[in-house]
């Protein structure tokens, strides 16, 4: 899980200059756009379109492949089970037993998956591009309140700490001859209360401590806050915008008033 | 004493032969270690933060495996034993004691490891009173672990490692964030240990400790062994010491400043000063 909040690196291109807000946009618009296209074609274009992206923010091979593997296999998954539930339309391809495989299923099928890959992969251009504390700031800035940003940055800066805390009372309990993977389902569950009561110990004393540094460094002491560092919109960023907005409204002004099939 | 690698096995508890270790992260913690800890050791391993010290204690008991070269346990392969086999030869007690409490009562929390390596209800209870009397823990046997002040919660989890009754007894750091006084009843309780026989490796970086305590000093930097010596032959050497990152007690260093006007550099305790220096002005 800890892999899905590591994918962002550190890197100089233009994607990773972008306004965090226009990246927001940006994914969301896409994603809408990836609903309104029904065409098998379209779509993969769209998500070649975005793999181009994610190229272009040049990031480690080892983490695209760790990203991809999911969207990957979710993909191949809806393909197979698609036609297994959608019976409709002619003609029948083949049949197994009582189910009849149709052809038009088999292309439905194939379009969802594109299409939920272009969801899933759009969000990735975030992650990889953007670090969590922009992402935090760019929230904020368009309105989040500031503690839930807060919360929200701090719940991300911690889960690497807590995955290596666990790992250690793992350890240690083993060096008390805990076996976690042995004995009856039972046996094995009381086994992970030595591992969760350490854990839900050493939360509840972190978040103690953490409210306290927060207080010392006079967190809420004013309601206007100030920020160190403000994200502005420059030239580039209204470029990207203007672009961003032009991709979804040519194809869906292309849909909806020239009643394209798109 | 000092053991060579070539002596008679029988009093030989943990052999490493060349052991390497390299995280997944491509750190290389451990590049080549051998070492080898007889049967009543109490052997300090030293080193600054990140010279791969507790890497090394880690393949001890298993919990880390080597990359290359071998750690034998009382003669046998340690990859062939799970963890939980060893940790019937080498206990080890972690530096943080709130990353194994978690019972209701101190009495549960010092049966739980006897009772994980199968002994019998009897032998279980044997052992847990002897663990809670050994750390002086009897008054408080039935308190929950958890509310207790860090110095006792470490008691805890030491008696809580040797109820398993190891042979060999690792100690991460035992004396971070305690006083002097608690400190002190500690150390000389694992003293008592080794007294009795049981072989004492203490993980640290705490000079004095090693001063007053251990009998052999293993001084770790940059995933390598760099000294390997008794306790006065590794306090004589100050250069090796400080670029190990390490601060020899104060008594040391200033024997060290007074080595001019004859007193020796291998002073551990101020004891050894004061007798060293009356003795110069009988001259």
């Amino acid at each position: 899980m800890t892999g899905f909040l590591d994918l962002y690196s550190e890197k100089d291109t233009f994607l990773h200059r972008l306004d965090p807000r226009v990246k927001l946009l940006a994914v969301a618009l896409i994603s809408v756009l990836a609903f309104i296209l029904a065409e098998l074609l379209y779509l993969v274009v769209l998500l070649c379109f975005i793999l181009l992206l994610l190229v272009l923010a040049r990031s480690s091979y080892g983490k695209a492949f760790f990203a991809l593997k999911f969207v990957i296999r979710f993909m191949i998954l809806i393909t197979l089970l698609w036609p297994l539930f959608d019976r409709s339309g002619t003609p029948i391809l083949f049949s197994i037993g009582p189910l009849d495989i149709t052809e038009p299923a088999v292309w439905r099928g194939a379009t969802s998956a594109v299409r939920v890959g272009c969801f899933a992969t759009v969000w990735y251009i975030l992650m990889f591009t953007t670090s969590q504390r922009d992402l935090v700031r760019a929230l904020v800035k368009l309105g989040l309140r500031f503690d839930y940003g807060l919360a929200l940055a701090i719940s991300f800066r911690f889960i690497p700490t807590f995955g290596l805390t666990i790992e250690s009372i793992k350890d240690a309990q083993r060096a008390r001859a805990l076996e976690l993977d042995r004995g009856s389902i039972l046996r094995r569950s009381r086994n992970y209360v030595s591992i969760l009561v350490p854990t839900i110990v050493y939360a509840l004393r972190t978040a103690d401590t953490l409210a306290l540094t927060l207080q010392s460094r006079a967190y809420g002491a004013f309601s206007n806050r100030t920020y160190l560092r403000e994200i502005r919109m420059r030239a580039s960023d209204y470029v990207a915008l203007t672009v961003v907005v032009l991709i979804l409204l040519l194809p869906a002004m292309a849909k909806y008033i020239c009643g394209v099939r798109i | 004493m000092i053991p060579r690698p070539d002596a008679d096995s029988e009093d030989r508890v943990i052999f490493l032969r060349d052991a390497k270790f390299t995280y997944e992260s491509g750190v290389e913690a451990l590049k080549g270690v051998t070492l080898v800890i007889d049967k009543g050791e109490y052997l300090a391993v030293v080193g600054g933060n990140g010279s791969g010290k507790t890497t090394l204690a880690k393949h001890l008991n298993g919990l880390l495996r080597p990359t290359g070269g071998q750690v034998l346990v009382m003669g046998v392969q340690a990859s062939t034993r799970t963890v939980a086999e060893l940790a019937r030869v080498v206990g080890y007690a972690f530096q943080n004691p709130d990353h194994q409490l978690f019972c209701r009562t101190v009495h549960d929390e010092v049966s739980f490891g006897p009772a994980n390596i199968g002994l019998d209800g009897p032998e279980v209870k044997r052992r847990t009173d002897r663990a809670i009397a050994i750390m002086s823990l009897s008054d408080i046997r039935d308190r929950p672990p958890l509310s207790l002040t860090l110095g006792l919660r470490r008691r805890v989890s030491i008696a809580s490692v040797i109820a398993m009754e190891p042979q060999v007894l690792v100690l991460d750091e035992p004396t971070t964030g305690l006083d002097a006084r608690e400190a002190d009843e500690l150390m000389s309780i694992i003293r008592m240990l080794n007294d009795e026989g049981t072989t004492i490796v203490l993980i640290t970086h705490e000079m004095k400790l090693v001063a007053e305590h251990a009998n052999r000093v293993v001084v770790m930097m940059d995933g390598k062994v760099v000294l390997d010596s008794d306790t006065r032959g590794a306090f004589s050497d100050l250069g090796l010491l400080r670029r190990s990152k390490l601060l020899p007690p104060p008594v040391t260093q200033l024997a060290h400043r007074l080595s001019q006007i004859g007193v020796s550099k291998d002073i551990l305790t101020p004891q050894e000063l004061v007798f060293e220096l009356t003795r110069g002005d009988d001259q």
